[in-house]
């Protein structure tokens, strides 16, 4: 009776609102969970697939190669290269490579994954990704599949296994007894990029000579800032900028062994890392950069806006458009105004590891598994090697890296093949992405004056540590 | 003409035939029929989506993993509740809603206000105002990324026009949240406005010409007479207004990705870290849950008042 009554005494318009709100608070519940609601209490086959040592039969009729990556150059680049030289081979074969933002990178894939029903048949992993990847048996094992169809000795060992070695490869070796689930489609790193005309043909050979030299740069030419690199909290972009700087400054990352980031990460090695990029590089940035990421380091070269930028190699080809570039009227002129070198050492010669690998997903169908096998056992010969690098691509093969058709295809392709043995990555495992999002929010926030560096380095080795030792499993 | 001795035979009515039971459907079940597409498709699209995160709160079901989910009762919801990370994060979300919503409702009331006074114009005006309203959210984040950007952006190039130095919109602590607040309010205002409009138009003007009769004054007239009949609509447009800020998402993607930092990281922006980032599906779906009782309770709390409002 007395809800009756209460009822009774809300007025229309009230008990109306009163209706919606519950409807909104309804729509609120479904847009907030149901993200959250993924597949379903499901349970998935332990471990993943495994591909025959040779490739399977294949089909005769059309089919659709699909892949997954995000959207920048090369994905164009492969998807033109694929179609035109892929096909005079299985005319039967389209390819498509399917783009999203990168910031939509990881969720696109994990999100198809977590369904355990994919639209690609090749996933292109970062290297990092791997681990979440395996673990939760989204894609198939390729070790008796290379061993019979990849000729491992044609590339540097490290190479290979960075792109689908797991457990992950110790920094420039491979395990021969591990398990591999990738083959690399892209390599990549770091290059420096540099205005001759402003600081001379010679790079900077030190990290802390490039340093002076941006510092000097940028006080005798206004409007010009001394330095741009990623700093945005989005994707990996401000953590691959530490973690640079860390590996050159003689820090690392953790002690993969005993899985221990507090105490390695933010060792006195660690601190004089942050110390250096928010001190000392950070002041030498332009206003507002704060969020720069690929595009916009681009753009501040391309417009004369830096001395000396850092950008990965395989984004770096649009600088020489003389399109998007004030720099010159041709390639040409642009060339005699931009430098490409390797980065500066310093207490090491670390670089950062980049590019991604081919991956078949767990969930494709048989057909379009056996085609994805036979592209890449395709992709990884030598002549295609080497036509993938004509066509602007990085290869992975030593033969082709150290071939004409790849060192002259672009003047930073002889800074990849002067990298190769530089390399140095993240930690692949499966707690990657919840890592680097630690990393980078708080080195984001440092670079931004929303955090001391050095409060902000032991927050994150605190923090990452949290996530190591509960495995992944709950938290915020 | 024929004339017979015969009894007039009087004519059989015939009698209607017994009800049967038809096949058709009475209003009921034709009521019934007519609403059940909407109610399967609510109970597929809302109910059972709501119902299943309630079940996956109460374990530590991981989307992506392949191991089985167990249950753990309110570990999820004691984890949240007790967590620093989202005490900031309900902080930020606190400050947004409060920043955006008190902006929004003044300048939205204002310029209804007006707009009610025009005599010419006002159809144009009022349609001119909603513009920003039917754009989508995400396409108004970069639009205004780009004219807020520190280097190329049009906003600093109209300080530094005037002599002003220019400002760092988008990646300061101080002035990321301020960009928030300014670019929701620049797309939500239209719709305060229209409620507002739709109040103040409402108001029977024989109020206003008794008063003007009285010589009332305009403060006085607005006090008295426009606002206390504007007021309780007023409200309603607040409160659904802060239901949508309270769950911000798009504009922080789009504008700051919750930077620099954390610091413009709202709830929703960092449900979607843990259900994405680290799937961890469990806790994501306590979370949303908490978001969902936050917004019941206080909407409640708010419904209340306006109806003791209207009481009094």
């Amino acid at each position: 009776m007395r809800s009756e009554r209460r009822a009774g005494r809300r007025s229309l318009p009230v008990r109306q609102a009163r209706l919606a709100t519950t409807a909104v608070a309804a729509a609120v519940a479904t847009a907030t969970v149901l993200g959250a609601c993924g597949g379903g209490g499901g349970t998935a086959e332990a471990g993943g697939a495994t591909a025959p040592a040779s490739v399977p039969e294949l089909t005769d009729e059309p089919l659709t190669l699909s892949f997954i990556w995000f959207e920048w150059p090369p994905a164009q680049a492969l998807e033109d290269f694929a179609n035109a030289e892929y096909t005079t081979e299985r005319p039967n074969v389209t390819v498509e490579v399917n783009t999203v933002p990168n910031a939509n990178w990881h969720d696109a894939m994990f999100t198809q994954f977590a369904a355990r029903q994919t639209d690609f048949d090749i996933a292109i992993l970062d290297s990092q990704h791997i681990g979440e990847a395996v673990t939760n048996g989204n894609i198939v094992e390729l070790t008796e599949f290379i061993e019979g169809n990849i000729e491992t000795d044609a590339f540097d060992p490290y190479l290979l296994a960075a792109y689908g070695q797991y457990p992950q490869a110790e920094t420039g070796k491979r395990d021969e007894s591990a398990s591999m689930y990738g083959l690399p489609l892209l390599g990549d790193t770091w290059t420096m990029i540099y205005r001759k005309d402003l600081i001379g043909d010679e790079p900077p050979q030190t990290w802390d000579e490039m340093i002076a030299v941006a510092e000097q740069c940028q006080a005798d030419n206004p409007g010009v800032s001394g330095l741009a690199f990623h700093q945005a909290n989005g994707s990996d972009a401000a953590a691959v900028t530490y973690n640079t700087v860390n590996g050159l400054y003689g820090g690392n990352l953790w002690d993969a062994a005993s899985r221990q980031i507090d105490g390695v990460l933010n060792d006195e090695a660690g601190h004089r890392a942050m110390d250096v990029l928010v001190n000392e590089m950070k002041p030498l940035t332009a206003a507002g950069s704060g969020n720069w990421f690929i595009d916009e380091v681009n753009a501040a070269v391309a417009q004369g806006k830096a001395c000396i930028a850092f950008n990965w190699i395989a984004a770096s080809g649009g600088l020489l458009d003389p399109e998007q570039s004030t720099l010159g009227a041709t390639r040409e002129e642009i060339l005699d105004t931009l430098g490409f070198a390797t980065l500066p050492t310093q207490e090491t010669d670390l670089v950062p590891l980049g590019g991604m690998g081919m991956h078949v997903s767990a969930y494709a169908a048989a057909e379009h598994q056996a085609e994805a096998l036979n592209f890449m056992k395709w992709f990884l010969q030598e002549d295609t090697q080497k036509k993938w690098a004509a066509a602007g691509g990085v290869p992975s093969r030593t033969d082709a890296l150290e071939s004409p058709e790849f060192l002259e295809a672009g003047p930073f392709n002889q800074v990849y093949a002067d990298s190769v043995s530089r390399m140095r990555d993240m930690w692949n495992v499966p707690e990657y992405a919840r890592l680097v999002d630690i990393e980078n929010t708080s080195v984001n926030a440092a670079l931004n004056g929303a955090m001391d560096p050095r409060e902000a380095l032991d927050t994150i080795a605190v923090e990452q540590q949290q996530i190591l030792d509960s495995s992944g499993s709950g938290g915020l | 003409m024929v004339l017979t001795n015969e009894p007039p035979v009087r004519e059989v009515t015939p009698t209607p035939p017994p009800r049967r039971r038809t096949s058709r459907l009475g209003d009921r079940g034709l009521a019934a029929l007519f609403i059940s597409p909407a109610m399967l498709l609510l109970l597929a699209m809302s109910v059972f989506p709501l119902l299943w995160a309630l079940t996956l709160s109460f374990t530590n079901y991981s989307a992506t993993s392949s191991a089985p989910a167990e249950f753990v009762g309110f570990a999820n919801y004691a984890e949240i509740l007790t967590s620093p990370a989202v005490r900031q994060r309900a902080l930020t979300t606190l400050v947004y809603v409060v920043g955006a919503v008190t902006l929004q409702t003044v300048l939205g009331f204002g310029i209804a206000y007006l707009i009610s006074r025009r005599e010419r114009g006002r159809g144009l005006l009022t349609t001119v105002f909603l513009v920003p309203m039917m754009l989508s959210p995400v396409v108004v984040g970069l639009f205004w990324r780009f004219m807020l950007d520190a280097q190329f952006g049009v906003v600093n190039s109209l300080l530094t026009s005037v002599g002003l130095q220019p400002v760092e919109w988008l990646t300061r602590q101080e002035t990321a949240m301020i960009s928030l607040i300014v670019v929701d309010t620049w797309q939500w205002t239209p719709f305060i406005m229209l409620i507002a409009l739709a109040g103040l138009t409402a108001v029977p003007r024989y109020l206003y010409e008794a008063a003007s009769i009285d010589r009332a004054s305009e403060w006085f007239r607005f006090r008295n007479i426009t606002l206390p009949l504007v007021w309780p609509l007023l409200l309603i447009a607040v409160m659904f207004r802060a239901i949508e800020a309270f769950r911000l998402f798009d504009l922080v993607y789009i504008l700051t990705n919750g930077g620099p930092g954390v610091s413009t990281e709202t709830l929703s922006f960092h449900v979607y870290k843990v259900a994405f980032l680290g799937f961890n599906t469990g806790t994501a779906s306590a979370y949303g849950i908490l978001m969902v009782v936050v917004v019941i309770v206080l909407a409640q709390i708010y419904l209340r008042y306006l109806n003791k409002l209207k009481e009094d």
